[in-house]
């Protein structure tokens, strides 16, 4: 389900500053903060399946809670590292932004879930939170924590989406890539299969996970691709 | 070039939609009249003579009167319920779950539990299409009726086809008919006597009951007629207006059963030796079921529904000394113990199979085109009137075998007969396998007939030992012909004219690229003026974004699961443009409320469409679900009942109060500010209607049944007034004004000339909806307008998008969903009370297709005008304009043409007639009506003439 730059609603806050910056970082270590985040998805799938024996069709609720305890630490220490502005600000306070983050990607995105259909019954709550927690994961918590409260860059990389920078091309290919994953996993939802996994969020949360491995890829060939370009502009 | 079209003035601009409406008009009649088909009725009629021609036995001599078959009873009373559901008849123990609406009848449970062998009940499977007309028609004929009857349904033509009332007209029994007057339309000549009733207005629940008791119970003391027929139409009325769990429904129920009571006593108390009813068999039956919300006719695919709108019942009682059993083979009952704790058993059997086992109870032959088989079960009823002879040293058992053995083989001669007519006068009959396959089954029945069983029956020494095996044999062989032929009719009955289909759609694709010619072709004349904009990327991403949803929309009508749920797909679509606007108004940081004031109300109409679509599918885990915080919300709390009530006038007078903002701005000129008074008179006249109607504020109008009528009459007045005033007034004026101040004047007028009717039609969610319109479109207007970088860039396909998906939701919102029980034919009856085809039709159509078509389409010129400065001179502004209509014809169209498709591709589908098929009639009346407003706003916004003041100004 799809809810760009529902951001806005968020302070509208600095102006563009001239900021440093975010880090350059190398493409490996691209490649390790990309395998790092796909091997604790695999792990918590694995934690879900082997330890409570259940997966996102028998138990939606608890697997997605799992999947976003075990990203959160993950996502959140990984990218506060590649903040903006490191002299004014410290490793833990981006932390600490990144979990300020999480309530309120959390809240955006299921505002945009129930704007497209999601159900809002009783029932359904704890199963739209778990899914929200885990989009925020993947689209505002890393943002967050990199980018801090500067609107300017906010916009530019989401509704603009002109990344400036490796770190840049990640967050936004990863949030693009599971938005619009768990978009088209809302398809198959009204069809007549009479399958478990097309309640909600199963079908989503596939599209979502699909979404954001095919982009976790994409980033890694887009952030070399870039990499050889200026280099070649250099030349 | 351009001085060409300007001296065609207007023509030049409107020509694109007269042409495309009649390419569409063409291809829809090629495409209806392949795909909507018509069974040949054969003219063709059994009579008594024919029967010689069959290898069967005739009747014995001595039976006078007879005919085909041994006549078992002599009179018969059927009792029609409409809408008759299963589980009203069988008792709640047959049900997983007991409900309110259950056992209500019991006295046919009694019945049928304390005598089993002489009452019974049945459940009926009824064919698919399941209204009224189409089921007597199919009740009488033994055939299967094609689905372009339902559209004649209002109009129901006499039934020419040989039937089962004609065959009793032609044998000189004597028929009496209560009740709905449908009958009376379907057989003109054939009654006795007849006491019809109106059947089309639903709010009426008691006068066709009352008039039918008035007549029934004098009627059944009486002996000059041998069939009388009593059509009850309360619980269907009571279906359509309160649902089947309502008061109303039960005690209706309740009321049949004191009169089934009755009946059954008066019939009891007359069938001793030599009584009037001696020999009198008792029908009381459903022509067909309804689902929870009393719909029938055929919309929703969930399965439940389909069972609740097809499975109907029969209950059939003698009055004779019964026979003492049916050759259990026969039987394919279930039985339970019902509240009483006693054995009741019930059967299962095809509606089909009415017309002959009736016919052949009563001896008469049986309809020419009945492809029906007799029923066992219910033709053992009849069995105690044979006067066994004592001769004869078989159980009655056999004797009873023997009979029916025979009455099945005139059957399958009879159905053998009707197939060969059928496939030699049909120019597309059965395929030539099936018709080998079909004779050689009837070969083999026929063979076993001719060589042993027609033997063993001339030889009337045989032990029953003997024959009751050949018997049984016999009988399963004709058992498998009229099973295949049964089978292979409602498979094959359809015959689409593929060729025609083809063409329809190869034109409907030709007017598509007519119309895209028609919207590119301007953009080519002015590059001139517009080529600073041609390079602009925002353009061509927002067309392929409009193109993509578009592909998604119409993709999606491909399947039957989509359709269902087209509204929330709808929806989705729409919410997805608005975050897409969204992420577009971030970008330009402005009109940011808008934007998330548009996502909101996509939210909202979701919740609606939700609703509308827990209405249609009463019986879903969705009203479980919210039934809880709705109820807990919506009944208890007395201030939220007045509320229900208030809000709706409140926003009347907001809307009102707002059109007098408007006409205090002044460039209103004389004819519409009248016009827009005239609109304000109306909300005010509706407000009134509401309270009058409504018993919550006490006010105790005397003359309540006139105000009930004769405003909304004044309202529909004032708005014919209104569309006559603003067309006239077209014809005097010349623009003074410059046309942008024009162009929205004229708007507003007519947008505002129409809104009373349809808010009123629409009830109390009208205000609502309008005011939820008419913030989506101001969203829509203002967000189109977000890149101002060029003001001179062509219309804008994406806020055209929008526009007609925001339509469609409407349509969803306002509670309608396509199909025939969507319809909320309460609207047409607001202001009249008796029915009328014209009226009410024109009626029905505007609450259907207001909120989605007409005010769409009439609004559209806002999406122009919002985007031109007033100095840009009318040709280029009317460019636009005819381009826009242009686009959304052609959005329409390629929606329509979709579901065309996805009828042709799914015309052998079990749901075609169910779901695709009200969906194609919908669709395609959507598409026709848009194109004909389309060009009557072309006809009514564009103006004739040219101004030089465009010349002056069209320099840049």
């Amino acid at each position: 389900m799809d809810r760009r730059k529902k951001d806005s609603e968020k302070t509208p806050a600095s102006k563009a500053s001239v900021v440093e910056a975010s880090p350059a970082i190398s493409a490996s270590e691209v490649f390790t903060v990309n395998l790092l985040c796909g091997v604790g998805l695999a792990l918590s799938l694995w934690v879900a399946n082997t330890i409570y024996s259940i997966n996102l069709v028998t138990d939606p609720s608890l697997t997605l809670f799992i999947i976003s305890i075990i990203e959160l630490p993950i996502v959140i220490l990984l990218y506060g590292r590649y903040r903006q502005n490191r002299q004014r600000c410290s490793y833990l306070r981006a932390v600490g932004r990144g979990i300020l983050g999480v309530p309120i990607g959390a809240l955006l995105n299921s505002l945009g879930a129930i704007a497209l259909g999601a159900p809002v019954t009783f029932q359904h709550l704890a199963k739209t939170l778990n899914w929200s927690l885990m989009m925020s994961l993947f689209t505002i918590v890393p943002a967050s924590c990199v980018l801090g409260s500067s609107w300017a860059d906010w916009k530019r990389i989401f509704a603009q989406t002109k990344p400036n920078g490796s770190i840049e091309y990640l967050i936004c290919l990863q949030a693009y890539g599971a938005v619009i994953g768990g978009w088209f996993g809302a398809w198959p939802m009204p069809l007549d299969w009479e399958r478990p996994w097309q309640e909600w969020p199963i079908s989503v949360s596939y599209g979502t996970l699909s979404g954001y491995l095919v982009a976790l890829v994409a980033s890694l060939g887009f952030v070399l691709a870039h990499r050889r370009l200026q280099h070649v502009k250099k030349d | 070039m351009e001085e060409q079209r300007r001296k065609s003035g207007r023509w030049g601009y409107i020509w694109p939609m007269w042409m495309t409406l009649l390419l569409h008009l063409l291809a829809i009649i090629l495409f209806t009249t392949g795909f909507l088909l018509t069974r040949t009725e054969l003219p063709y009629y059994s009579h008594c003579t024919d029967l010689s021609n069959s290898p069967c036995f005739p009747p014995s001599p001595n039976n006078n009167g007879s005919c085909w078959t041994k006549p078992s009873i002599n009179r018969l009373v059927i009792i029609v319920l409409d809408a008759l559901r299963f589980d009203f008849v069988a008792p709640s123990t047959f049900f997983a779950e007991s409900k309110p609406w259950m056992d209500k009848l019991h006295v046919l449970n009694n019945m049928s539990s304390s005598r089993p062998s002489s009452a019974r009940i049945f459940k009926a499977i009824a064919d698919p299409p399941t209204t009224s007309l189409q089921r007597l028609k199919g009740l009488t004929t033994g055939g299967l009726p094609t689905f372009v009857d339902v559209g004649n349904s209002f109009g129901a033509p006499a039934i020419v086809e040989d039937n089962f009332i004609n065959q009793l007209f032609q044998n000189g029994k004597k028929v009496v008919m209560m009740g709905d007057d449908t009958w009376t339309q379907l057989f003109p000549h054939h009654f006795e006597r007849s006491y019809p009733y109106p059947s089309f207005n639903v709010k009426d629940l008691d006068t066709v009951d009352n008039g039918c008791i008035d007549h029934l119970f004098p009627s059944l003391y009486e002996d000059d007629w041998d069939v009388l027929i009593a059509h009850f139409l309360g619980v269907d009325h009571a279906g359509h207006i309160f649902g089947v769990d309502s008061t109303p429904m039960i005690e209706k129920l309740e009321q049949y059963n004191n009169h089934l009571e009755r009946v059954i006593e008066v019939l009891e108390n007359q069938s001793g030796p030599g009584g009037l009813h001696e020999n009198t068999l008792l029908v009381v039956m459903g022509d067909h079921g309804q689902t929870l919300n009393g719909d029938h006719g055929g919309g929703s695919a969930e399965e439940v529904c389909v069972t609740n709108m097809v499975e109907t019942a029969i209950f059939a009682m003698s009055f004779q000394e019964p026979l003492s059993s049916v050759p259990p083979d026969f039987d394919s009952c279930t039985c339970q113990t019902d509240l009483d704790g006693k054995n009741v058993c019930i059967s299962s059997m095809q509606q089909l199979d009415f017309a002959v086992t009736m016919s052949a109870l009563l001896g008469i032959p049986f309809p020419y085109g009945s492809i029906g088989r007799i029923n066992p079960e219910l033709y053992a009823l009849g069995a105690g009137s044979w006067k066994f002879d004592a001769s004869q040293k078989l159980p009655e058992v056999d004797i009873w075998m023997k009979n029916y053995a025979n009455a099945l083989c005139i059957n399958t001669w009879q159905v053998k007969r009707y197939i060969d007519a059928y496939s030699a006068s049909s120019a597309v009959g059965f395929s030539h396998d099936d018709l080998s396959r079909i004779a050689s089954v009837y070969a083999q029945a026929e063979d076993h007939w001719l060589h042993s069983t027609k033997k063993l029956l001339l030889d009337r020494h045989n032990d029953s030992d003997v024959l009751v095996p050949e018997l049984k044999r016999q009988i399963d062989a004709y058992f498998k012909f009229l099973t295949t032929v049964a089978e292979l009719a409602r498979s094959k009955w359809t015959e689409f004219d593929l060729k025609m289909m083809g063409t329809g759609i190869g034109i409907m694709l030709i007017s598509l690229i007519f119309q895209l010619y028609a919207i590119l072709r301007p953009t080519k004349q002015h590059d001139v003026n517009l080529s600073s904009s041609s390079g602009n990327s925002s353009i061509i991403t927002s067309s392929i974004f409009t193109i993509f949803l578009l592909a998604i929309h119409s993709f999606s009508l491909l399947s039957n699961s989509y359709i269902l749920e087209e509204g929330k797909v709808v929806n989705f679509l729409l919410s997805t443009s608005g975050i897409v606007a969204l992420r577009q108004s971030v970008i330009k940081e402005k009109l940011l409320i808008e934007s998330i004031g548009f996502l909101l109300l996509s939210t909202l109409c979701r919740f609606a469409i939700e609703v509308g679509l827990s209405k249609q599918a009463a019986t879903s885990a969705f009203m479980k679900d919210y039934s809880s915080w709705i109820a807990n919300i919506a009944s208890d709390l007395l201030v939220w009942d007045y509320a229900s009530k208030v809000i709706p006038m409140l926003v009347l007078i907001l809307l009102a109060f707002w059109l007098y903002k408007a006409t205090r701005c002044g460039f209103f000129d004389w004819p519409r500010k009248y016009v827009i008074l005239g609109t304000i008179l109306s909300y005010m006249l509706i407000i009134v209607h509401w309270i009058t109607d409504s018993d919550g504020f006490g006010v105790a109008l005397t003359a309540e049944s006139i105000g009930r009528n004769y405003i909304p009459r004044i309202v529909y007045a004032i708005a014919l007034g209104q569309l006559f005033l603003l067309s006239f007034g077209q014809l005097f004026k010349r623009n003074c004004l410059d046309c942008k101040t024009n162009l929205v004047a004229k708007t507003t007028a007519m947008l505002s000339a129409w809104s009373p009717t349809v808010i009123l039609l629409s009830g109390k969610q009208g205000p609502m909806i309008a005011f939820a319109s008419i913030v989506g479109g101001y969203c829509i207007m203002r967000l189109d307008n977000i890149e101002e970088s060029n003001k001179n860039r062509p219309g804008r396909s994406f806020s055209i998008m929008q526009w007609s998906l925001f339509a469609t939701c409407l349509f969803f919102c306002s509670g309608h969903w396509c199909a025939f029980d969507g319809l909320r034919y309460g609207a047409a009856f607001i202001g009249f009370e008796e029915f009328s085809l014209v009226r009410q039709a024109i009626l029905l159509a505007i609450d259907t297709f207001g909120f989605s078509i007409i005010l769409p389409v009439f609004g559209l010129p806002f999406l122009v005008v919002t985007k031109y400065q007033n100095n840009l001179g009318k040709h280029l502004l009317f460019t636009q304009l005819s381009q826009m209509y242009t686009t959304y014809g052609l959005i329409t169209a390629v929606i329509s043409t979709f579901t065309i498709l996805c009828v042709t591709i799914h015309r052998r589908h079990l749901m075609v007639w169910g779901l695709f098929a009200p969906k194609f009639v919908f669709d395609v009346f959507q598409l026709i009506l848009t194109d004909i407003l389309i060009c009557l706003a072309s006809i009514y916004y564009f103006d004739q003439g040219d101004d030089d003041l465009e010349l002056k100004s069209s320099d840049c």
